[in-house]
């Protein structure tokens, strides 16, 4: 760890006058990494897994590497149609996170800021303009992102697009469901598809798209299928392999690569051993960094993640005859739209479903959808007697996180489970 | 009587079924109940709202989906009041056809819940009717009888009506409203389609930064530019949306723009004022737009020399300058604010006049600047301290184009060109973190006193990085600094570090040029200097007695104002 912070230093101090040099350390430390996960990772850590992070790596990798075939995203962008035209998709995100493990968050963040964005804005986004602004990451050739979830979003793709000059494309999801509503965002998606035709001179193939979401049926399947296998079963992971997860559910859903791992983990689970510990749902993201939180859940013998609720944020099964259709609904019906209530009541459930002792919800600095019902998760989960915990801080901005503050949380916390 | 918060509400349904509904405005002073209901970090308007509804007589409450923080608030207040009527209004963010049936049928169904809920009925000739007065009486509406010294624009979040007040006492006129809830309701539904064209009209609006074109709205800034003198951009702490256009309008236009953030409280009037006097002097002067003569009091007598005073009444210290009509400095003190400002500066008053030997009767003028300026009885004018500090750092050297002030519980950063007049400002008077409060704290934790802080750090061999900027979490990390035997020097070369990169990340929001300047108490820590000098790769210009050069620029003010 310590090596990523002296190569991250460096990376900083040449990044104000040298761009492309400081690229090339961030792909050279990537490629590092690519060569560790294939061949020199923890053989505790369950070999799915293991494949995951090399695939996630790899892929940001050539994201960098070719910035003419990528395009930037936001998580809950409809990747499939990306796929069709053979496109890396990078989203702010993941490439963020990629730098905070270099432990450059801090330097970005405060250029973003600098330039007048709001300290109070999520970290994920202020590190990403920081990295696209301050010209350390490349222009992609096109920009996609929902109006959903966050409303970051839309003002972060539009500051990106203008300032970079990137063709970009911005989906209006509405908050709830309609059958009107499901028309005008298959209507977007038919813009965004002769946008995405005209831009890379590729006519698009509606019987590949409609593959790939067969792709993602399964693939969700076996997801589902392995959890409620996982009951009881030791299957080790770290807090950045449950982030991880998301490059799976979310960025590469529909690959045939994702489809490999899926199964893969769930055959995995088969034989797995039993687990005598403490299983925890996770609520949001996680602060991947945070000492206490790795001690605790990073290949625990005493304490395992289950999943983040982000992972299931929709499970219907996509109608693949009707494939634009299917993508509207995915989004316009996503667990974050609509009220908060839904979201509470499905988390109670998914933890009660694989046998969780408890919750821990992550409210991440700037995100203001999920602090915000902080505590009628508390309330909901509390009506259904199942232990709840909340922390504060952020995802990738160390100086937000503090660790004498969720240590003690989470220490009363876990003494109340084994009582 | 219902509430609403977004100007895309279609108050007119509801004014329609004979209901009253007004824009909510909380007035809360503190966000206790808000903390624990929400969160702490949540926009403040929504926290002020959760706060106060309890206390207000409203049935009800419209929202729009129009930002994270108002879909918790929705969420939270249908929870806790349950028996009154909450409508959750979902708005598109495109304006199309697609998206403007979506809207039209949207508001259908409010109204039947709204029916539903109140027994009242919604017809849609009741709409056109009272379309078709409001748009009468804004045609009546007059303009200003008055010469408006400076045409201003106001954009970002909701300010609140103390804003424009304060706006219409300066004399400015308000050439456009482009916040998220400035919207004159000026339809014209079409009789055929009433509802089909109200929702539309309404809808296609100039938009909020919500909404997915908004670039439009650079384009109708655009449209005033010839009578545009500059624009005051509120925002609301926790509401981000808005700070990507004012990040836009700082670098990509060349309008001057001033930031002015708050938390919808009372407390932040006193804030308010200073950032929007400030920006008007600054404005004037560049306008070239002459102040009125002041009433000079008693009349002037060219045979004895004259002497002014400027007096910096600030959170921490109260400083005061003397200077005579050759702008000669006789005498100037600094004293510890006490818990009543104006008693504090009675005090540095009369201990200035002692050291210059003079009497109350021989100050041909008074001026007074910092944040309890206005509450100096025996002051006869007060201007800003972002003016002062201007005026007063190039008169100590006129090579200075950046001027960073860290006070006792604010620091700001001020860019002057080579008249000193203010170009750009920003300040940081909402949190203790890079202020000479934050270096007090540490201080106490550290068991030294803020006098030895520069030199012992000095004295710093191992490189420590303090990560947390807040100074609370910054305390804790300190204490555990010092249960790991870490050398005092150390931590401390580490604090003022942290202090540094916040102050260098402010100066870097007003384009900095050199010769740099730093003013306020913080000036005489030798290690925060040194850490910014080896930041900003050049020696700072320190005045012998840094605290002083507001009170010093009041008196310069002071000294004008008798030329004149």
């Amino acid at each position: 760890m310590q090596a990523a912070k002296t190569y991250g230093n460096i990376i900083k101090k040449i990044a104000p006058e040298h761009n492309r040099a400081a690229l090339s350390m961030i792909k050279g430390g990537l490629f590092l990494e690519k060569f560790r996960t294939g061949h020199l990772m923890d053989k505790q850590i369950p070999k799915a897994l293991r494949y995951l992070n090399h695939y996630a790596i790899g892929n940001v990798l050539e994201a960098l590497k070719h910035p003419e075939k990528t395009a930037w995203v936001n998580l809950f962008t409809p990747v499939e149609i990306l796929q069709c035209f053979d496109l890396y998709c990078l989203s702010a995100e993941a490439m963020s996170s990629y730098l905070s493990g270099f432990y450059m968050e801090d330097a970005l963040i405060d250029h973003a800021e600098s330039e007048g964005i709001a300290p109070t804005l999520c970290s994920y986004h202020k590190t990403f303009i920081g990295a696209a602004d301050s010209g350390i990451i490349p222009k992609a050739a096109f920009a996609a992102t929902t109006s959903m979830v966050c409303d970051a979003n839309v003002n972060t793709f539009r500051h990106l697009a203008h300032k970079h000059r990137i063709p970009c494309y911005m989906l209006d999801i509405p908050d709830s469901y309609s059958p009107e509503g499901e028309m005008y965002v298959v209507e977007q998606l038919h813009e965004m598809i002769s946008m995405l035709e005209d831009l890379f001179h590729q006519p698009f193939d509606l019987q590949r798209l409609s593959e790939t979401l067969e792709r993602e049926n399964q693939s969700k399947q076996y997801f589902v299928n392995f959890l409620d296998a996982s009951v009881g079963k030791d299957y080790p992971s770290t807090l950045t392999l449950q982030m991880f997860m998301l490059f799976a559910t979310h960025l590469n859903i529909g690959t045939p690569e994702i489809l490999f791992f899926f199964r893969s983990m769930y055959e995995e689970i088969q034989s797995a051993p039993a687990f005598h510990g403490k299983k925890i749902f996770w609520v949001h993201l996680n602060p991947y960094y945070q000492e206490t939180l790795q001690r605790y859940f990073n290949l625990g013998k005493d304490y395992q993640l289950i999943t983040t609720e982000m992972n299931l944020d929709y499970m219907d099964t996509l109608d693949v005859s009707r494939p634009l259709h299917a993508l509207s609904k995915k989004m316009i019906c996503n667990l974050y739209n609509g009220s908060f209530e839904r979201k509470a009541e499905l988390a109670a459930n998914l933890a009660k479903r694989f046998h969780a002792d408890g919750v821990i919800n992550f409210c991440h600095w700037g995100c203001k959808q999920s602090s915000g019902g902080a505590m009628l998760l508390k309330e909901t989960l509390r009506d259904q007697n199942i232990p709840f915990l909340t922390l504060d801080g952020d995802g990738m901005d160390r100086r937000n996180s503090h660790d004498g503050q969720i240590k003690t949380r989470l220490e009363a916390f876990l003494e109340l489970l084994n009582q | 009587m219902l509430g609403y918060i977004c100007k895309y509400t279609p108050v007119e349904i509801f004014e329609a079924m004979d209901t009253e509904i007004v824009r909510i405005e909380p007035s809360a002073v503190s966000f206790t109940q808000a903390d624990t209901l929400m969160h702490s970090n949540i926009c403040s308007f929504a926290k002020g709202v959760l706060e106060t509804f309890g206390e207000t007589d409203y049935e009800g409450l419209v929202f729009t989906t129009c930002c994270d923080s108002m879909r918790r608030l929705y969420d939270v207040l249908k929870r806790r009041f349950p028996e009154k009527f909450f409508y959750m209004l979902d708005l598109p963010r495109k304006v199309n056809e697609f998206a403007a049936s979506l809207y039209e049928k949207q508001i259908r169904d409010m109204a039947m819940a709204y029916a539903d809920f109140s027994g009242k009925t919604f017809h849609e000739e009741k709409l056109l009717e009272i379309c078709r007065r409001k748009a009468e009486s804004s045609r009546l509406r007059q303009s200003p009888a008055k010469e408006p010294s400076l045409r201003i624009g106001l954009a970002g979040a909701r300010p609140g009506r103390e804003l424009k007040n304060m706006l219409e006492d300066l004399n400015v006129e308000i050439l456009f409203d482009l916040t998220c809830t400035g919207l004159a309701r000026n339809f014209s539904p079409d009789s055929t389609q009433p509802l089909g064209s109200y929702s539309y009209a309404l809808l296609n609006q100039i938009p909020c930064m919500r909404m997915m074109k908004a670039s439009n709205r650079i384009k109708f800034i655009d449209g005033f530019r010839d009578r545009l003198d500059g624009i005051i951009y509120h925002t609301i702490k926790f509401c981000d949306i808005y700070s990507y256009e004012y990040e836009y309008l700082k670098n990509e236009k060349d309008i001057p723009i001033v930031l002015v953030e708050t938390d919808t409280t009372p407390q932040c009037q006193g804030q308010i004022r200073t950032r929007i006097e400030a920006f008007i002097e600054s404005l004037k002067i560049s306008r070239g737009i002459a102040r009125q003569k002041p009433d000079t009091g008693t009349s002037r007598q060219e045979d004895r020399p004259m002497y002014v005073l400027g007096i910096d009444s600030g959170s921490t210290s109260t400083n005061a300058v003397i200077l005579d009509n050759n702008k000669k400095i006789l005498a100037s003190s600094v004293i510890r604010t006490g818990a009543k400002s104006a008693d504090s500066a009675q005090r540095a008053l009369e201990l200035t006049l002692e050291q210059a030997g003079l009497k109350r009767e021989d100050l041909s003028r008074i001026i007074s600047t910092g944040y309890g300026r206005v509450s100096i009885p025996f002051a006869q004018r007060n201007v800003t301290e972002i003016s002062c500090h201007a005026r007063g750092a190039h008169f100590l050297n006129p090579d200075v184009r950046t001027i960073l002030d860290i006070g006792g519980q604010d620091s700001k950063a001020i860019r002057i060109n080579d008249k000193g007049e203010v170009t750009d400002f920003v300040m940081n008077d909402k949190c203790a973190a890079g202020t000479g409060r934050f270096l007090e704290m540490m201080a106490r934790t550290l068991e030294i006193s803020t006098e030895e802080l520069g030199p012992v750090s000095l004295q710093w061999k191992e490189d420590i990085d303090i990560s947390s900027m807040c100074s609370v979490f910054a305390e804790s990390e300190v204490i555990s600094l010092i249960a790991q035997n870490k050398e005092k020097a150390d931590i401390i070369h580490g604090l003022h570090k942290a202090i540094a990169g916040k102050a260098v990340s402010l100066l870097k929001r007003v384009s900095p040029e050199s010769r740099y300047m730093m003013t306020g108490g913080v000036a005489k820590n030798a290690g925060v200097v040194a850490v910014l000098e080896e930041k900003l790769g050049e020696k700072l210009f320190i005045y012998q007695e840094p605290e002083i050069i507001g009170a010093l620029g009041a008196a310069l003010y002071g000294l004008e104002d008798m030329k004149n």
